[in-house]
């Protein structure tokens, strides 16, 4: 079942007087539960379209299904709220916020999803996370005091709480030693399969395609094998 | 979950360090507002206590009560007509007590009415303030250009003119300390009706506080410190809060992209801002009253609940205002941005 559909997406960013065409009809979709990879040399138009998948800045043409809406065409504050209720997102950087401890950045996401869960129901859904990203005891700890790798092991959890549709991850292990890499992404794999939820990834690295069940390149601003 | 009472906790050292800030400068500002209040009332208190209603001086006078002078047959008409109508004189003076130590004292004396005491022939009442130098009912006081001596038959409370202790006396002696027939001023309640004529010219009690020198040059420089301090403090949150959110900008950046409310980001300042001002003016309005309470009794300190509230909702508007100009800093947050930086 396909959950997101990019259709055509051009994208052209102006700087000065000089205009560059950043993406060039670009057409993908999204399998449920699927991982997707997203490669390309630096600069080739990789997290331009990863943000626009996610409704973080709109295409210069083309169209984004999801579900029964096109992003496109959606309102500032609604794709605010599909963001919130239904994406979930890992960067390179864990970005939490700092005077939440671990389980209160949770919490809060689960705020700002509108979850519909109760209390119990709430605790029950961090505590499983926690422990699937093995962090429970570190539960009431401030994120200045994780490792880099711990914090964004948070970070996954953070965006997987609210049991988001599809997640999206910018280079999330690109701050990482190849060791600890390798922790995230299995752990990403893990946590995706089982929670069923669709991943579109982007990476430099040849060691966490391995982990992907797609591989999509970008060159010259579009893919160079269609998917 | 409330992020921003979280972050005041979290950060409990930075946010300590506003509310003292706002707690000192609050607290300035009652206590100027107090004094310039007090001495206001140390000032004009035989005025500011009227009700509300008009004072008339001659017209030749400009403005000067001390250079008018009621034509006293116009005066009695006018009195035969309404007894509302009040005719009372003011001077500058001295008196001297039974150890031959002079008081300065503001003498006044008026036709029939409510709102002055009245001393009958030989007889004097004394502002309270006179009291604490050791004058009681009974003692009997002197004057260089009376030849009768003045018995102390009573205080009043809070009756001073041009810091001085109101001095109630007879109009008779007035007359003859001053060798005048005339009085200077005519005050009407509210409710009586204008009195129209070209000698006369019309001021409210506030004009009439304008005329006496002092009073307009203390008061405009009270109120110029008490709306510096205001100004201060609304440029403090201002500043205060800019700082933390240039600190915070990528995290708004971050939160915006998970999808947060841009207006649940400036609720949060809001709430901050409300929480210390509300706890910093907590603590300056009971210290400020307190210092109400216990200032000491020759110190022209006067603090009422209406001038609190007044200032208190001021400090909330502006600081409220600080808090939300600075907040615009939100507003500028991308959440692009945010995402590609590193860790803060
Ligand atoms: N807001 C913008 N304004 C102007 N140019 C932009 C903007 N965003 C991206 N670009 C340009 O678009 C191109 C693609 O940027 P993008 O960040 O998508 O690349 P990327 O594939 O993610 O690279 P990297 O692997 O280094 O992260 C770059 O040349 C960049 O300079
Ligand atoms: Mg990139």
């Amino acid at each position: 079942m396909t959950i997101l559909t990019l259709e055509n997406i051009h994208k052209t960013f102006k700087n000065g007087d000089v205009e560059e065409e950043i993406l060039k009809g670009i057409s993908l979709s999204l399998k449920q539960g699927e991982i997707t990879a997203l490669t390309g040399a630096s600069g080739s138009g990789k997290s331009t379209l990863l943000t626009i998948a996610a409704g973080l800045q709109p295409p210069t043409s083309g169209h984004i299904y999801f579900e029964s809406h096109d992003l496109a065409e959606l309102k500032p504050d609604q794709i605010r709220h599909i963001r919130a209720s239904q994406f979930g997102f890992v960067f390179q950087f864990a970005h939490l916020v700092p005077f939440l401890t671990v389980e209160e950045q949770l919490i809060f996401m689960l705020d700002v999803s509108d979850s519909k869960q109760n209390k119990q129901q709430r605790a029950a859904e961090i505590k499983r996370l926690l422990e699937l990203v093995d962090m429970e005891h570190r539960r009431t700890a401030y994120p200045a005091s994780l490792s880099g790798g711990e914090k964004q092991r948070i970070a996954i959890a953070r965006a997987m709480v609210h049991q988001p549709t599809i997640l999206f991850a910018d280079e999330p292990t690109a701050s990482l030693d190849s060791k600890r890499s390798k922790e995230v992404m299995t752990l990403m794999r893990n946590l995706t399969k089982e929670l069923g939820i669709t991943t579109l990834m982007v990476t430099h690295d040849q060691d966490t395609m391995a982990y992907a069940d797609h591989m999509i390149e970008m060159k010259d601003g579009c893919l160079s094998q269609p998917v | 979950m409330n992020l921003g009472w979280k972050e005041i906790k979290r950060n409990k050292i930075r946010f300590v360090i506003l509310g003292s800030i706002v707690f000192l400068v609050s607290l300035l500002t009652f206590m100027i507002s107090g004094l310039a209040n007090g001495l206001s009332q140390d000032n004009a208190a035989l005025i500011k206590n009227l009700p509300d209603g008009t004072l008339y001086l001659e017209a030749e006078a400009e403005g000067n009560y001390s250079f008018s002078s009621i034509d006293s047959e116009f005066q009695e008409d006018l009195l035969a007509m309404s007894d509302e109508v009040t005719a009372f004189s003011i001077q500058m003076g001295f008196v001297d007590d039974q150890d031959d130590k002079q008081h300065s004292v503001a003498f006044v004396t008026s036709t029939a009415s409510d709102d002055f005491a009245h001393a009958d022939h030989g007889e004097v009442i004394l502002d309270q303030s006179l009291k604490e130098d050791g004058i009681a009912v009974g003692d009997i006081l002197t004057n260089q250009q009376f030849d009768g001596e003045l018995e102390v038959v009573g205080f009043v409370e809070e009756s001073k003119f041009s810091h001085a202790p109101v001095a109630y006396i007879n109009i008779q002696d007035y007359q003859d300390m001053y060798r005048t027939e005339s009085l200077q001023i005519l005050y009407t309640p509210e409710e009586q009706a204008a009195i129209n004529t070209e000698h006369l010219q019309a001021y409210s009690p506030a004009e009439f506080l304008n005329t006496i020198p002092s009073y307009q040059a203390e008061q405009l420089s009270l109120n110029m410190i008490i709306w510096f301090l205001v100004v201060i403090s609304g440029m403090l949150f201002g500043i205060f809060f800019y700082m933390m959110n240039v600190q915070k900008i990528g995290l708004y950046g971050i939160l915006k992209a998970v999808g947060v409310k841009t207006s649940a980001l400036f609720k949060m300042i809001w709430l901050q801002m409300l929480l210390i001002t509300i706890i910093a003016l907590a603590f300056s309005i009971s210290l400020s009253h307190l210092f109400n309470l216990f200032a000491p009794a020759g110190m022209p300190f006067h603090l009422t609940a209406i001038t609190t509230i007044q200032l208190s909702v001021i400090f909330l508007i502006i600081g409220f205002a600080g808090a939300t100009i600075s907040g615009f800093q939100i507003k500028k947050a991308e959440p692009l941005q945010a995402i590609q930086q590193g860790e803060s």
